[in-house]
């Protein structure tokens, strides 16, 4: 269990107050669960994705992950449509635990709005919420 | 957390980066850096070693010791052990239930004769007063004492092939501690002025060592007193070079336990009556016509019994599962017959292709099937058959699961002692 301050939380992306990531490459944002997430859910042995093409709103639930002990919902962090998931995860899971921000990311999104991340938070704002 | 009870490794647990969890009441680790399914895995291949010191321990000593437990402990201790049931003897251990009048859980037990008139019982985590005061009922106006020893002890269970090898070099007379250690015996006492502590570490320190543990696997159970058995974790955790060792928590202890088959109390065992269930073992019947070898707290009402659900063990068809909690079984045809009562991704089991039946050990070297199989127990209303399929469902999914006779195969609880110390 990593302390708050331990965590991994870069800069270059936005984050949702339910730990989802997001980060704008080009016209597109993937998405992904933060260091946190991944901390406290443990080994994720499975990974469910909407299918590429699905249209969802804020706060939409888009799939779920699953650890060895629980599972968890995974929540839209901007509207948009679907273009792209993640389907290394069918056999490697552990990449969500081993690299949330790279090879772990889960999907990618055309966002509706035009600055899709501005009602994110940045990692400090993100933090400062975490430690209440 | 900061009311939470703490077990005398909480320092430890904390150190080492445990994911925290509470428990009963206490602050007890989830599962280490290494996670919850190379722990899970790592019991299977070598050695795991569990804080279990949040578990309530009893004793109940005097000459009526062995009536009150008679009548209120689930198994006959005249006629339990082995085939041709034999009286409990000194260093041997049992495990059984304790049950309410109506025939419910009150909570399960294991249950060491120390000595003549000598007992311990070691519950579940919070059941130590409940359990000590109960017995105390019971045995008002008889010659015997009950004292709860909750968090007076400390417990490990070192559980898995290694157990014994690794534990070796720690005790002061290893060869003669493992010279004939059958399954479900103990040696020594925790108490060092006791004439049992006959089993003490390389310092002298005493230990009340069983050969019995949580998850179902070969090990042992190792009672002690606090400052001696914080310095006897650290020592096995050392031997972690020579064999695969990791310190294990609750999230691995459930998994192991229930791909071994065995009850989560209060979960899979509760407040409905004790019949229909995988562990019938623990009620004294008769082996030669219907009923019960003895008179226990309990018996009439299990007797009397009119309907009664049915508890089974299933195995889903990949490792996805469902919440226990609100979770429902229902046919195929979308019956609603019952409820999920635990539901674990074991990690070290897959399937033979889609064949319904074999459950199978980790995927052989080479092959990149994603290994882990949900299973668990459920309670129906109706009787199911083993290889029947039927659903589980909560509030995200629903699943196709079938009742199973056996989950995890090849379990080394039993294996020959000599066998374990081999190589």
């Amino acid at each position: 269990m990593k302390e708050l301050d331990g965590l991994e939380l870069p800069a270059t992306v936005r984050y949702a107050e339910s730990h989802e990531w997001a980060r704008q490459e080009g016209e597109l944002v993937t998405i992904g669960i933060n260091d946190y997430a991944q901390d406290r859910l443990g080994d994720i042995v499975y990974v469910e994705l909407p299918a590429v093409g699905v249209r969802l709103g804020v706060g939409e639930e888009f799939g779920t992950v699953e650890s060895v002990k629980a599972v968890s919902e995974l929540y839209m962090p901007l509207a948009g449509e679907v273009v792209a998931v993640n389907s290394g995860l069918q056999e490697d899971p552990a990449a969500v635990n081993n690299q949330p921000y790279g090879q772990g990311w889960l999907i990618r999104v055309k966002p509706d709005a035009a600055e899709p991340l501005a009602a994110l938070l940045g990692r400090d704002d993100y933090l400062a919420n975490l430690k209440g | 957390m900061d009311e939470a009870k703490k077990t005398r490794l909480h320092p430890w647990h904390r150190a080492h980066g445990a994911q925290m969890a509470l428990f009963a009441g206490y602050e007890m680790p989830l599962w280490y850096a290494a996670g919850a399914k190379a722990e899970h895995l790592t019991v299977l291949q070598g050695a795991g070693l569990f804080d279990t010191s949040h578990m309530a321990t009893v004793a109940v000593r005097g000459a009526d010791a062995f009536a009150l437990l008679q009548y209120c402990f689930s198994r006959d201790l005249s006629a339990a052990v082995g085939p041709s049931r034999k009286p409990l003897a000194p260093g041997q251990c049992l495990y059984g239930v304790f049950l309410t009048a109506a025939g419910h859980l009150l909570d399960d037990a294991l249950l060491y004769m120390l000595g003549v008139d000598d007992y311990l019982l070691c519950v579940n985590a919070g059941m130590g007063a409940i359990v000590a005061r109960h017995l105390e009922a019971e045995g008002a106006g008889r010659a015997v004492a009950i004292t709860d020893l909750s968090d007076r002890l400390v417990k490990l269970d070192l559980q898995g092939p290694a157990a014994a090898k690794i534990l070796w070099p720690l005790l002061a007379a290893p060869e003669k501690v493992f010279d004939h250690f059958p399954y479900f015996t103990c040696k020594g006492h925790f108490d060092p002025a006791s004439p049992l502590a006959t089993v003490l570490l390389a310092d002298r320190s005493p230990l009340l060592l069983s050969r019995t543990g949580y998850t179902g696997e070969f090990g042992f159970e190792i009672f002690g007193q606090p400052e001696a058995m914080a310095g006897l974790w650290a020592e096995l955790l050392a031997q972690a070079g020579r064999y695969p060792l990791l310190p294990c928590g609750l999230a691995a202890r459930d998994s192991l336990r229930v791909g071994a088959m065995l009850p989560l109390a209060h979960q899979d065992l509760g407040a409905w009556p004790f019949c229909n269930n995988p562990w019938l073992l623990a009620l004294p019947h008769r082996r030669e016509r219907p009923g019960f070898s003895k008179e226990f707290l309990g018996g009439h009402a299990l007797l009397r019994l009119g309907a009664c659900e049915y508890t089974y063990p299933f195995a889903g068809f990949d490792l996805r599962k469902v919440e226990a909690a609100g979770g429902e079984v229902l046919t195929v045809g979308g019956e609603v017959i019952g409820e999920v009562l635990t539901c674990v991704s074991e990690m070290s089991l897959t399937r033979n292709g889609q064949q319904a039946v074999i459950l199978a050990a980790p995927a052989p070297a080479g092959e990149n099937r994603p290994a882990g199989l949900c299973c668990g127990f459920l309670k129906s209303r109706q009787p199911l058959r083993v290889g029947e399929v039927v659903l589980l469902r909560d509030q995200r999914r629903q699943l196709r699961v079938e009742i199973v006779a056996e989950l995890r195969p090849h379990r080394t609880a039993r294996r020959p002692l000599r066998e374990m110390l081999a190589g």
